[in-house]
């Protein structure tokens, strides 16, 4: 080859080699410019979506609050139990683990079952697995002796939600229960995240389902904390990166009072009825108390399907919180509210006099509506009809009555009305109007049924808490606060002044001295408790007639059937003259009021009043 | 006594460099593999052989391996046969050769063999390069292609193809046949997608395209390998320390996946040091090929290195989501005994070709 097509040749190399070498140098530039808009400008995107991957959040379960009475008992408290939990990772051979833990700690089939279908998965992602809740203090020796034979198990506390008197304060402090929707309290938490859940209580994420649980649920609870696990590309846990401790949830100090409570449960016995009572200075509620009731330890802690059941079927109903849904018809406890409407509106004043034959004659109809003794009592003015709770005189008032304004004066002491602060499921019951009866009956309002409200028979119904209520503004004189049941502090009070221009000062003494006799006179119809306690009472006792019926004898027919029976309630507060408690007793088919549902009243107001 | 007895070819550039990449590969390796010791260990050994063998590659006259180009390409067209009818298959794919307690993947002598055969066939062609010269370049580096496709093993048979078309290209193959080839290839691109290709290489592309399309499926490599390397950021996660690779996030981290350990543990910086040492190869194997003593040299310098590049884009742009996934290692990082000794091979021949001047005669 000569020299010249050497070189030719040589620069013809030169040349291609440079462009492909360039081409190269061109490659590698682009792969560094897309390594920097990785690794620089998209770096906060990759960064979090490398974390996604390999971050695992669980929620940190908090203790609850306790619950507390207004001396400082307690009544709802965390108890603590044990658990065997075991490590499955660790766990090569399941059958001979199973075989060494029987003698140590008592296993059932279905224990064992539940155990071996989980272990293999949960061994798998090095997660924890009960093996048994509960320990007894027998099989916690026997494992601790034993523990360093079991590397792969230990015994952790878990708690569970204890009441001392799981059964007198069903109602009002209501159950907890496990719950699976609790998601959205911390969103960053995925759904899937919630089954790893570490947990505090042995019955897993628990939720206050009814009660005082329920209504200050948030409070209890407290907040979630959170641990983050590195987990790898298999969905394995490998360690744990970091934990953010949870909030503990706050006690609760409520009104209530487990003496009072205790002798409201103790006095009503296995009667179906309710007991509520106010302390009137701070409207605290002291009594809750529903009959029949259940156990909330049970029912919080897990019962068994025949168990739940059987409380479900029952027919009195334990699940009903009878002092704060049912509804009663007031009958004759609503007779000083319809004195105070007579008054007010000038419709008779004290001194008012008429004579009670024993029954009401409507001018309109000449229907008859009888009174509760055959042949009256005589001369009756306002106090009288009060003492011997006369039914001509008040069915005589009525009949003057404006029934819309009659309704809204009720109305106004509460009825009709929802009056708990913090009641949980609080019913607000019914105040008969004109406009209601036509849309629900299609039937017009009569005189007659105005005549029937004069003694808190007819449509009217309050319930208990209702009535409460209702005694403790006629107690204060209309100065009173509404009633709830935690102590001021957790919630913001409300004092209220009950007001009525017509109904002045003297008025008020004047009812007082009237529903005093009730009980403390040798008129009244309630006198027969007079001598069951050293301080004086006011109130008024009532019966509710179930079955409208016009003579005595019949009524004696319709007594052979329970459920038939009148309901037995009062009303009263105390010690007199300056009454610190308002009480109400109801008492279903309890027959006559005064004698019935009035010792219930007076233990009530005894255990409070003497503390 | 001619003086060549007395001298060691040897260009330290190129030495230093390598034993700088290779000693970085294996410290990447350690972390990439989750701290396999015997993995490092046996890659160990096989740094230590390549770098011997570069050596004593580096040593005869790049006449001797003129002189046996030939036998060569039959020997390794040889032990590909050998591969086909008794080797084991792994995964699908016949790949790998026993030659007693070694195997070896025998595609690998090929990407040596083939441009070293077309740069003696080649090298002392007048310019142009004749129409018939051409066709037997072409039909050589087809049935090597075609015999490694067919393994399958897509990545190796589309280097190997680029190495025989690299030397074709600067023995001077006049830009009309260029530019014709390339008009051909864009028509015949239906037939490749639809015959040539394997079903699970077609989804690769389509994946390519469309990596949303199946996240958890078919586009994870890629989401997973594009996650590590951007959260990496500018200075890494640290040694170690990379959750993408330690997790298990990342596949493939030995081998195919190791730069985006890389870039995960050592971030932005790292992958600028890395990719300045091969540029430094390369224009290291540049210069050698333009002061080369002849053509023949300059032809199989460039041939391979170009290679070599080749190889190592086609890795990153896999990796960085810049191309469809192939399989093929990072040269002189990730792990496998036959593409690092074939690797250290290539290299001898370059400083063999690059380091032995002819002597004017006397």
């Amino acid at each position: 080859m000569i020299f010249e097509e050497r070189q030719i040749e040589k620069n013809n190399f030169s040349s291609r080699a440079i462009l492909l070498f360039s081409l190269i140098i061109l490659g590698l530039v682009a792969v560094l410019i897309q390594v920097f808009s990785l690794q620089i400008s998209g770096y906060s995107d990759y960064q979090l979506a490398a974390l996604k991957n390999k971050n695992y959040t669980v929620p940190v379960q908090s203790l609850r609050g306790e619950i507390f009475d207004r001396n400082g008992k307690v009544l709802i408290k965390n108890e603590p139990t044990f658990d065997l939990i075991t490590r499955p990772n660790l766990i090569l051979d399941i059958d001979s683990f199973l075989d060494e833990i029987k003698p140590v700690i008592y296993l059932s089939e279905t224990e064992t079952s539940r155990y071996r279908k989980l272990h293999k998965e949960k061994a798998f992602v090095n997660k924890e697995l009960v093996l048994k809740k509960d320990l007894s203090d027998e099989e916690i020796a026997r494992f601790n002796v034993r523990s360093f034979n079991f590397q792969n198990a230990f015994i952790a506390k878990r708690f569970r939600r204890i009441s001392d008197h799981p059964d007198i304060f069903s109602h009002v402090l209501g159950y907890t229960s496990r719950s699976d929707d609790d998601f959205n309290s911390i969103s960053e938490i995925p759904r899937s995240h919630w089954k790893d859940a570490e947990l505090v209580y042995a019955h897993g994420l628990i939720k206050g389902r009814t009660g005082l649980e329920e209504i200050y649920d948030e409070q209890l609870s407290g907040r979630y904390g959170k641990r983050v696990y590195e987990m790898n590309a298999r969905g394995q846990l490998v360690q744990s990166l970091s934990l953010t401790k949870g909030e503990q949830g706050s006690d609760l100090y409520t009104n209530l009072d487990i003496d009072a409570q205790k002798s409201a449960a103790k006095f009503l016995g296995n009667r179906k009825g309710a007991v509520v009572a106010i302390d009137l200075d701070a409207g605290g509620i002291n009594v809750l108390y529903s009959s029949p009731a259940y156990s909330i330890n049970k029912l919080s802690n897990g019962m068994n399907e025949d168990e739940f059941q059987t409380l479900i079927d029952d027919p009195n109903k334990p699940f009903f919180n009878r002092a704060l849904q049912g509804r009663y018809p007031p009958a004759s406890t609503i007779k000083p509210a319809i004195g105070m409407y007579g008054l007010s509106n000038n419709i008779v004043n004290w001194d008012f006099e008429m004579k009670d034959p024993g029954f009401f004659t409507l001018p309109e109809t000449g229907r008859i509506f009888r009174g509760w003794r055959k042949g009256g009592h005589g001369k009756v003015n306002m106090r009288k009809a009060f003492l011997v709770s006369s039914n001509t005189y008040f069915f005589s008032l009525a009949y003057q009555a404006n029934i819309t304004e009659l309704s809204n004066y009720l109305s106004n002491l509460g009825f009709g009305q929802k009056v708990c602060l913090d009641c949980f499921d609080e019913d607000q019951a019914f105040v008969p109007t004109p406009e209601w009866k036509y849309s629900m009956m299609n039937a017009g309002w009569v005189k007659g049924d105005t005549v029937n409200l004069g003694i808190g028979q007819g449509y009217l119904v309050a319930t208990p808490m209702q009535l409460a209520n209702y005694a403790s503004i006629l107690a204060t004189k209309g100065q009173f606060v509404e009633p709830s049941l935690v102590a001021a502090g957790n919630q913001k009070k409300s004092f209220k002044t009950w007001q009525d221009k017509g109904f002045d000062d003297s008025d008020w003494s004047k009812m007082h001295q009237a529903l005093l006799g009730v009980i403390e006179s040798d008129f009244g119809t309630a006198r027969s408790i007079r001598d069951l306690k050293e301080f004086q009472v006011a109130g008024k006792s009532g019966t509710a007639e179930l079955v409208s019926l016009d003579s005595k004898e019949a009524y004696q027919e319709v007594r052979t059937s329970e459920l038939l029976r009148d309901h037995s309630i009062i009303i009263a507060f105390g010690p007199m003259p300056n009454p610190r408690y308002a009480v109400s007793v109801v008492i279903e088919n309890g027959e006559s009021g005064g004698a019935v549902a009035g010792p219930v009243a007076i233990e009530v107001l005894k255990s409070l009043i003497n503390e | 006594m001619n003086k060549s007895f007395q001298r060691i070819y040897f260009d330290p550039y190129l030495f230093f460099s390598l034993f700088l990449l290779s000693t970085l590969g294996l410290f990447f390796l350690f972390s990439a593999s989750n701290s396999d010791i015997s993995l490092i260990l046996k890659q160990v050994v096989y740094v230590i052989t390549g770098f011997i063998i570069m050596i004593l590659v580096s040593q005869p006259d790049p006449d001797i391996f003129r002189r046996t180009s030939g036998l060569f390409l039959i020997f390794a067209l040889l032990l590909l046969g050998i591969t086909y009818l008794f080797g084991p298959e792994i995964n699908g794919a016949q790949r790998w050769v026993r030659l007693g307690p070694f195997s070896f993947q025998s595609s690998e002598l090929l990407k040596l063999a083939v441009p070293i055969f077309l740069a003696n066939f080649l090298f002392d062609k007048k310019l142009p390069i004749q129409r018939k010269e051409i066709i037997f370049s072409l039909l050589i580096i087809f049935c090597c292609f075609f015999f490694v496709f067919r393994q399958p093993d897509l990545g190796t048979a589309l280097i190997i193809a680029c190495s025989g078309l690299f030397v074709l290209f600067l023995s001077g193959l006049s830009w009309s046949f260029i530019g014709g080839s390339f008009v051909l290839l864009i028509i015949s691109s239906p037939f490749i997608w639809n015959i040539l290709l394997q079903p699970f290489q077609r989804q690769r592309i389509a994946t390519f395209f469309n990596p949303d399309s199946d996240p958890f499926g078919a586009s994870w490599n890629i989401i997973q390998s594009k996650v590590a390397i951007g959260s990496g950021g500018l200075l890494g996660k640290g040694y170690g320390e990379g959750s993408q690779t330690q997790l298990n996030f990342l596949p493939e981290t030995e081998t195919d996946f190791i730069f985006s350990v890389i870039g995960e543990e050592f971030g932005f910086l790292g992958v600028l040091l890395l990719i300045s040492i091969y540029l430094f190869i390369l224009l290291r194997c540049f210069y050698l090929a333009l002061s080369a003593r002849d053509r023949f040299c300059r032809l199989v310098i460039g041939g391979l290195s170009l290679t070599f590049a080749a190889n190592l884009i086609i890795n990153l742009c896999m990796v960085v989501g810049l191309l469809p996934v192939v399989g093929m290692p990072l040269p002189f990082i990730s792990k496998g005994g036959s593409s690092l000794l074939s690797l250290f091979i290539a290299f001898g021949i370059i400083v063999s070709m690059g380091t032995h001047k002819k002597f004017l005669p006397q």
